[in-house]
């Protein structure tokens, strides 16, 4: 399912696209015209400095918010979110930026919150959990985190560990394309490099990322494939990761001369 | 840190890796044990100590027809604080259980002696009633959003004054001779309680096996010891004492057995169901509860109205033990000490305030140590004003404990 376009790169086709979004609150216009693109197997970075609109953006794609006008469209086919469900059913996942997890809860229950596996009203509608820990099992190895543990409550784990928690839990549906919104804000540096190979990993397995960074040096120029840059709520720049440099970026973020390379 | 993950479950030691939480150490470990698995461990210690004392002050304590008395009489506050559990973990409040149980009780009375109707139909409406109770308040509370705390001390006065409206200008309805009276005054005995043990003990056998048959199937590391016969045989062994100390009176009590069946179902639902899951993610981050698809107000609603459910088979329990219904029903205006005392022992039985944490059999224990503190100190010939003191002293206590747990615990590992 998610190896179509075989080996060749990245597939033509758009996962997900959107065409001229427009979005306003009252009389504040968040998004203008905005279009972007996300294909299998490729990791694009969306930045933008505060109030650019990522957040809106990513909101929309998560089937949180709904547009005033614009296209959007999931693999060539026009569609419409009323709600995260939507998004869901469609294969789109998203881990926010506070990770919306329980504290309480174990990675298992987690992983499967508010899809648990259900037994037949014959066991009470007793919860599955053997075969929900298998399966947590499998989503983490796939992901290389198998030294995560799958009882220990997750508010006693360290930051990157529960930004895996909540990564793995996006995969766990097996989505075609995983937003991320400031995946690394809370980590140490040596964490975050981590939280990237993660990423790569899941591009790699065909999956079309999408992630918010304000770290641009680090982990947006050394992650992604592509960077959108949104400014007040319109594109002003697209780059090919690989032949830009920060710079150039952050420029676009800030909007020409001012602060070059300090504003981050 | 190394000496304890020797005895502890395999899947336990695979996280002992690179990846262990700095700064955890053995005191943080220690702390979040108690705030899991081990919660119920310094509870049972403490019921433990409070029986050895009070056995060491008065020689009827001991008794099995005393503490046949003792266990029916935390019935009542048990089976409230059971409800209160549901509302608890989602980190809300009932303050009207006491009344719904006075109120819901004169109402089965009433359909009863004015109306005439049979025992089971009535008590059947007393709890539809409580139920309806319950669900209205959650509605309320998640329709206006509006906090549980002020929405139930209202409906419990509002359900004062209907306990009043209910009763007849006697002021009491008597049910003795109505049959109502016979639910408190009915005893298993003999065989049959054993028969009652054996059910119990393979119930848990058997919901215990088949997890540890699945785990297998899958793949994952179970002890048959560990997971099926160690509780299985801690569960006989303490049951097997109950039933045969009851014994040594008139039976198992009615209001017992039906404790244990709610305690059981409860326990069940919290534990092994999505709504259990669901329970503990709304009390734990609300926000992540509702972003996960949960529908959070279903959960409270449904919560509410068990709360309300509960607190009628308790009124109704009360109402047949002592052979009627009055003003002072459900604790009287208010919910009273019953109120009380039914908070007290939900908290002292280890559910957080907070939300999120605590367990069903907190009800029991908690339960337990108030009847057991009550009960004790009549025997010692106490006034009441000196049980109120102990009863208040020993809530402070474990809401002061439960408040530090709460403090060390989430700054644990963020």
């Amino acid at each position: 399912m998610t190896d179509e376009g075989g080996t060749s790169a990245v597939a033509t086709q758009p996962l997900l696209e959107f065409r001229s979004i427009s979005k306003s609150f009252g009389g504040v216009r968040a998004l203008e015209g905005v279009s972007i693109c996300l294909r299998a197997g490729e990791v694009v970075g969306l930045v933008g400095d505060n109030g650019a609109g990522k957040s809106t953006l990513v909101k929309i794609m998560a089937g949180n918010l709904a547009p005033d006008s614009g296209e959007f469209l999931f693999e060539g086919t026009p569609v419409t979110l009323r709600e995260p469900a939507d998004a869901g059913a469609l294969g789109i996942q998203t881990v926010y930026q506070d990770l919306a997890l329980c504290d309480n809860l174990d990675a298992v229950q987690n992983l499967f919150l508010g899809r648990e596996l259900k037994g037949s009203w014959l066991s009470g509608g007793r919860v599955r959990r053997a075969e929900s820990e298998m399966r947590a099992r499998d989503v983490l190895r796939k992901l290389r985190l198998d030294k995560l543990s799958l009882t220990r409550s997750v508010g006693q784990m360290s930051g990157g560990q529960r930004q895996n928690i909540a990564i793995a839990r996006a995969i766990l549906w097996n989505p075609r394309v995983i937003l991320l919104d400031e995946p690394t804000a809370a980590l140490s540096l040596s964490t975050a490099l981590k939280v990237g190979e993660l990423i790569r990993t899941l591009a790699d397995q065909g999956h079309g990322v999408l992630v918010i960074s304000h770290d641009i040096h680090n982990f947006v120029m050394t992650v992604t494939d592509r960077i959108e840059v949104l400014r007040l709520g319109r594109n002003v720049a697209s780059y090919v990761s690989k032949e830009a440099n920060p710079e150039q970026i952050v420029n676009a973020m800030v909007g020409g001369k001012e602060g070059v390379n300090s504003s981050r | 840190m190394t000496a304890s993950t020797n005895e502890l479950p395999t899947d336990a030691t695979s996280h002992e890796g690179p990846e262990t939480v700095p700064g955890l150490d053995r005191k943080d470990r220690i702390l979040a044990l108690l705030a899991g698995d081990l919660r119920a461990l310094p509870i049972a210690a403490g019921l433990i100590v409070l029986g050895l004392f009070f056995a060491s002050q008065s020689a009827p304590f001991l008794t099995s027809r005393n503490l046949s008395n003792l266990i029916v009489q935390s019935v009542v506050t048990g089976i409230i604080a059971l409800g209160l559990i549901f509302v608890l973990l989602l980190g809300e409040i009932d303050l009207s259980v006491a009344a719904t149980s006075g109120a819901t009780a004169v109402f089965m009375a009433k359909l009863v002696v004015d109306q005439g109707l049979s025992v089971w139909l009535a008590v059947g409406g007393g709890v539809l009633a409580g139920l309806l109770i319950g669900a209205v308040v959650g509605f309320w509370i998640t329709r206006f959003d509006v906090p549980s705390f002020v929405v139930t001390l209202g409906a419990g006065l509002i359900l004062g004054g209907v306990q009043l409206l209910l009763l007849p200008a006697t002021g009491r309805y008597n049910l003795l001779g109505t049959g109502v009276d016979k639910i408190a005054d009915t005893y298993i005995v003999g065989v049959g309680s054993w028969l009652v043990w054996l059910v119990a003990v393979a119930s848990l056998a058997a919901l215990r096996y088949s997890s540890y048959r699945r785990k297998l199937t899958h793949g994952l590391a179970s002890s048959l010891v560990r997971d099926v016969l160690l509780p299985v045989a801690m569960l006989g062994v303490l049951t097997a004492v109950l039933v045969w100390v009851l014994n040594g009176y008139r039976g198992i009590p009615m209001p017992v057995i039906v404790f244990a069946v709610l305690l059981s179902v409860a326990g069940f639902f919290v534990t092994e169901t999505a709504f259990g899951v669901h329970l503990y993610a709304v009390g734990g981050s609300g926000e992540a509860a509702l972003r996960a698809g949960i529908n959070v107000p279903r959960v409270k609603i449904t919560s509410f109205a068990l709360a309300g459910a509960l607190a009628a088979i308790a009124g109704i329990i009360a109402a047949s033990r002592i052979l009627g219904v009055s003003v002072s029903s459900g604790g009287g205006v208010g919910g009273g000490t019953l109120l009380l005392d039914s908070i007290a022992a939900a908290v002292i039985g280890g559910v957080s305030l907070f939300g999120g944490r605590g367990r069903v059999s907190g009800a029991l224990l908690g339960a337990l140590i108030i009847g057991t503190v009550s009960n004790g100190l009549n025997l010692m010939g106490v006034d009441t004003q000196v049980k109120y003191i102990v009863t208040g002293s020993l809530l402070v206590l474990a809401v002061t404990l439960d408040c530090y747990i709460q403090r060390q615990t989430s700054t644990g590992g963020r």
